[in-house]
């Protein structure tokens, strides 16, 4: 596997007007003749393809859910980065830059980074004139807050609906193509197969979801807007179709994935109340501002937080990390969190809970204040869970939120197979081994607006556009190999044979395996027995998943089968790239790799490098490095003691 | 820790296809916890069909924090249920009690088919938005973000119209299966931001032109969809939909 | 289609007309009641105003015309609204249960509709084309000292009441005249509207029947 980057040459701050001056491009008569075929309608999908379509070409545009508005990116909260430097403090391109590959603890390209600091300010210009009603300031001009701790105020937000906002946004852009004619909507369509030709990507077997029928697309070009797979751990703040059954079926056809272990947890969320809740809902992190995190001094304490005195009280946080407190960064908070529990001093029924407690905060400014700040939290909290948070400490419990991990593409965001580009979450490209806060959907705008529009003509200049012949073998191939899947998740009837289970059985066991092997914290021992264990599952899966009705109707379950089967495959590669990667670094620790008071400590000397998989037959993956090097920053180590 | 489960009867509607007759089923589910949500509990119902080797349920749910407009259902006679301003997804069994009896049923209106049991198609509010609910700005044309000011006020109020997420009680909770607090949503959010302002008249007329198409009802100013509206959408959005539709029909100088 | 066309029959287009036509209708109403209460200053009142309205002569005739054109308009859209309202929602819902917006009014606005067009129907029977070589007091007078019309004029009335507690606000909110600082105002306009029509026919029904001899 080749694995050139192909950053362009010159100093940092022209790379990119250079590299765009310098690509080919497609003429306006010519771009009509193309067909693109972009699968996910999330903030990427939705972006790149109203832009492409605006640009001349012809764009199909396939998503699972009824609407290409319901993408998960729709859940996105707080908000936007840009430095746009309206509040005069400070704030520039390079100073983003800098934060979010910071943030991304340096394991992410300098290139590619600073790029996405760039284009941030074209986002905010394209998204207000959507109109994206975005938060005002009495003046009439933009507002900002400060986000993730970040030193300037530089985050743009819609109230807490920011992603919906931003999607909505791409989503009117890509009807308006869609009445242009430009653009065809295809709905309820899984992605199946990837149909390569020739060494490249020339389209795709979609599952009709409403008919279970297959069917062939094809065109010159595929982009993979598909989102993370965070799922992977059952358990996520992820929506239930969220999955990773597209990029592994890239991967499966060679193209590469990249730093398959960077997830990351957030610390904030609601605790599950019950088996059968496969959704956490995480709340803003802002609370931490204010909420002091604790738990019960003494393991098994099952007393009401109110009657527990002070000193039997365990604030972890200060305790352990005086000088930021209950402001350490996502996973140093979460893995604390995750320990205590371990402990046994976790709260709530399910005792993988801890107490984030406004009570001092309420005392001193009055819980008037505090609803101003987080009623809307308070509001959702309540919703939930049934409890006020002005009255009784708050639980919550670290989440899956994101995965950093994603198909390698290089800098025109092409993958390992020509033709095959790949966006936003589903790709490895900006975030390193943990992302900044507000800068998720920065990334999935700035590829699917920017990037991808610029640099995909220079692909395309290269191949011609005849269409592929989708009655061909490559297509014949895919659709044969799509059908054997389903029918091997449909062989299995209920009560035939005892022992069969759902499929939500198998994807709950794979999740606390990995949540518990390849979650927070990690170890050899852990991941190798995680390494065990998984192709034992899997095996029980394929000979004991029992899944209803059968594949030519509207089957849910089928659908999620077909998700589980390949996270059943993907969990091993991504535990095996753990395993890899002994150094503690952005979201994760590695616990043989720690400092002398238990902080986390990257290894920049063995393992500055982007680890890419590659698929070399059934259960068989090679690693290759694309090493790091930083011209313009200089790695630092974090220090929170 | 206190009522910590709960014994349910569902009389739930279970329709094979689009074009076959449709009816209730009962099942009567056990010691489910209060804390578990609608979706939830149907996990439940349908891991229990799934072992008895019949089909489960089909019902549209996604990102399970009342956001994304995907689950949708009526709920003993309410759209998306009993619980103000509450998404499907939202609802939890402790807001039921002990042996109750639940009716659910999909969202009824012509213009959203049945696909199976609670699965509607809903892509009309796709095609109304097709037919003008954009801005017309192509990436890259766009102005600094701070060019034209939007008074706070107005900001807020298109926000607050822009919450819409398209989820469809409106539709199911309307005696006449208008789509009058969707379209009404989206116009409002255009027609009060100043981005918005070149294409008002264009929009106003030919999203109400494909709402009619879709085979909506008509609006009788019954405010059931702003009582069911999971977002809370106010009806006046309404009445400036009417407003920009009067004016644009009586005063636009151009045709659509 | 002309813009004039497409407006109309657009589905706004048709709330336009049924708010507009309302208004107007209303407007006949008050005009009618406020007429009509003459009748409780007695039969020499009564019968000079009846005598003064019918000696204008053209103008009557083309307000009577106009009147009937703006009835038929508001009656034929309604009902086609109706019907079409019916068609939007083929399949009704096993369970059906207010969410909190809909009213009595709101809810049984068509029916109303039509037993005002049949109380219309038999109100002009009674009067407009009853035989007026008697005077128009006996007339009023020898109708509703029979218990039963009072009844059915008192059920008139009613569907009456319902019909304007959601047509009036209704009717504002259709042509878009909607305001928080102006709410409030069109809810208690609909009142008084609906309170002195409602109140002035209800009383002479009532008076009409306990004092058989008023007008005589």
């Amino acid at each position: 596997m080749q694995l050139d980057a192909r950053i362009p040459a010159g100093p940092l701050t022209d790379k990119w007007d250079n590299h765009r001056a310098a690509v080919r491009i497609i003429s306006p008569a010519n771009k009509r003749k193309y067909e693109i075929l972009v699968v996910g309608t999330g903030l990427a999908g939705a972006a790149a393809a109203a832009t492409l379509a605006e640009l001349g070409y012809n764009v199909k545009v396939f998503c699972l859910q009824d609407s290409p508005r319901r993408a998960h990116s729709v859940a996105a909260q707080g908000g936007i980065n840009a430095a746009k430097n309206y509040r005069n403090d400070g704030d520039s391109i390079f100073r983003l830059f800098y934060d979010t590959i910071k943030g991304g603890d340096f394991r992410a390209r300098e290139a590619n980074v600073y790029r996405l600091a760039q284009v941030a300010n074209n986002i905010i210009d394209q998204c207000v004139a959507q109109g994206v009603p975005f938060a005002r300031e009495y003046g009439g001009t933009l507002a900002n807050r400060s986000f993730g701790g970040a030193q300037v105020s530089r985050t743009f937000y819609a109230r807490g609906q920011t992603g919906q906002q931003l999607l909505l946004g791409a989503y009117s852009a890509m009807m308006r193509q869609v009445a242009a004619g430009r653009i065809t909507i295809y709905p309820r369509r899984e992605m199946m197969d990837l149909v390569v030709i020739d060494g490249q990507a020339r389209g795709l077997v979609c599952r009709n979801l409403v008919t279970g029928e297959f069917e062939r697309y094809g065109g010159q070009a595929v982009v993979l807007a598909s989102g993370g797979y965070g799922n992977v751990y059952y358990l996520s703040t992820n929506a239930v179709s969220s999955n990773v059954t597209a990029a592994w079926r890239a991967y499966k056809h060679g193209a590469g994935f990249a730093n398959p272990c960077y997830v990351q947890i957030h610390p904030t969320c609601i605790p599950v109340h019950g088996d059968y809740q496969c959704k956490l809902t995480l709340m803003s992190e802002s609370l931490r501002n204010d909420g002091r995190i604790w738990v019960p001094g003494q393991a098994g304490d099952r007393r009401q937080p109110a009657a527990i005195p002070e000193e039997e009280r365990d604030y972890y946080l200060e305790r352990k990390y005086p000088g930021f407190g209950n402001l350490v960064p996502r996973d140093v908070a979460s893995r604390n969190t995750k320990e205590v529990c371990d402990q046994g001093r976790g709260v709530g029924k399910s005792g993988r809970a801890v107490y984030l407690d406004l009570r001092d905060a309420i005392e001193r400014d009055g819980l008037e204040v505090m609803l101003q700040k987080y009623g809307n939290l308070f509001h959702m909290y309540e919703k939930i869970t049934a409890r006020d948070p002005g009255r009784e400490p708050m639980m919550i419990y670290p989440a899956v939120h994101y995965a950093m991990g994603g198909l390698w593409v290089d800098y025109n965001l092409m993958s390992t197979i020509p033709g095959l580009f790949v966006l936003g979450e589903a790709n490895f490209s900006d975030h390193g081994a943990n992302r900044l806060g507000a800068s998720a959907m920065m990334q999935g705008l700035a590829d699917g607006y920017f990037i991808l529009p610029a640099t995909i003509g220079d692909y395309l200049a290269g191949t011609g556009h005849e269409p592929p012949d989708t009655g061909g073998k490559a297509y014949d191939l895919a659709v044969r190999r799509s059908e054997q899947r389903i029918a091997g998740l449909l062989k299995n009837t209920a009560g035939k044979k005892p022992g069969l289970q759902t499929a939500t059985h198998y994807h709950r066991r794979l999740g606390s395996l990995l949540w518990n092997e390849c979650g927070i914290a990690r170890n050899r021992k852990g991941l190798q027995r995680a390494l065990d264990a998984i192709p034992e599952l899997r095996e029980e899966f394929r000979h004991n998943v029992v899944v209803p009705g059968s594949g030519r109707e509207l089957n849910q379950a089928l659908e999620k089968a077909g998700r589980v089967a390949d996270f059943m495959e993907f969990a091993e590669i991504m535990v095996r790239d753990a395993l890899a990667r002994e150094e503690s670094c952005g979201c994760h620790l590695r616990e043989e790799s720690q400092t002398a008071t238990h902080e986390a400590r990257r290894d920049d000397e063995h393992f500055s490098h982007v680890a890419v998989w590659e698929y070399t037959g059934e259960g068989r993956a090679v690693m290759h490095k694309e090493p790091l090097s930083f011209e313009y920053v200089t790695p630092v180590q974090r220090s929170y003691t | 820790m206190t009522a910590p489960t709960i014994t349910i009867t569902i009389k739930i509607w279970r329709q094979a296809g689009p074009d076959v007759q449709g009816s209730f089923e009962e099942h009567t589910l056990r010691d489910l916890d209060v804390d578990m949500s609608l979706p939830e509990m149907l996990e439940v119902l349908n891991e229990q069909l799934t072992r008895q080797g019949k089909i489960p349920v089909a019902f549209d749910h996604d990102c399970l924090e009342g956001i994304c407009g995907m689950c949708g259902a009526v709920v003993d006679g309410v759209a998306q249920g009993p619980e103000e301003k509450t998404t499907l997804c939202q609802l939890y069994l402790r807001h039921f009690h002990d042996n109750q009896t639940i009716t659910i049923e999909p969202f009824r209106a012509r213009a959203f088919p049945i696909i199976k049991d609670l699965v509607i198609d809903r892509s009309a509010f796709d095609r109304i938005i097709q037919a003008g609910g954009f801005v017309s700005v192509n990436t890259g044309a766009a102005p600094d973000g701070n060019v034209l000011p939007v008074a706070r006020h107005l900001a807020e109020q298109a926000m607050d119209a822009a919450a819409c997420s398209g989820c469809g009680a409106c539709v199911a909770a309307c005696p006449n299966a208008a789509a009058m607090l969707f379209v009404g949503a989206k116009i409002s959010q255009l027609a009060l931001l100043p981005q918005g302002r070149p294409e008002r008249e264009r929009r106003a007329l030919s999203m109400v032109r494909a709402m009619d198409r879709e085979g909506f009802g008509s609006c009788g100013n019954e405010r059931e969809c702003e009582a069911v509206c999971p977002k809370g959408i106010s009806i006046r959005n309404i009445a400036r939909l009417n407003r920009e539709f009067l004016r644009a029909s009586l005063a636009a100088d151009e045709t659509v | 289609m002309s813009w004039f066309t497409q407006t109309v029959t657009s589905s706004l287009g048709k709330k336009y007309i049924m708010a507009l036509t309302g208004l107007l209708l209303g407007g006949f109403l008050l005009v009618h009641a406020a007429g009509n209460a003459t009748i409780l200053l007695g039969r020499t009142d009564f019968l000079s105003y009846a005598r003064r309205l019918h000696s204008l002569g053209l103008p009557v005739t083309i307000a009577e015309i106009t009147l009937l054109l703006l009835f038929c308009i508001h009656a034929v859209t309604g009902l086609v609204l109706f019907y079409r309202n019916h068609q939007a929602r083929p399949s009704p819902y096993a369970v059906s249960r207010r969410a909190g917006g809909r009213t009595w009014g709101s809810a049984t606005m068509a029916w109303t509709g039509i037993a005002i067009l049949c109380f219309i129907v038999l109100h002009l029977t009674n009067f407009y084309f009853a035989d007026h070589r008697r005077s128009l007091a006996d007339i009023v007078g020898g109708i509703l000292d029979n218990p039963l019309y009072s009844a059915l004029y008192c059920a008139g009335l009613l569907a009456l009441t319902l019909h304007i507690s959601h047509g009036f606000w209704s009717m504002f909110q259709s042509l878009g005249l909607n305001h928080p600082k102006y709410d409030g105002l069109i809810g208690t306009c609909r009142w008084i509207l609906c309170g002195s029509i409602v109140g002035v026919f209800l009383t002479i029904v009532i008076l009409l029947l306990i004092k058989r001899n008023y007008l005589a």
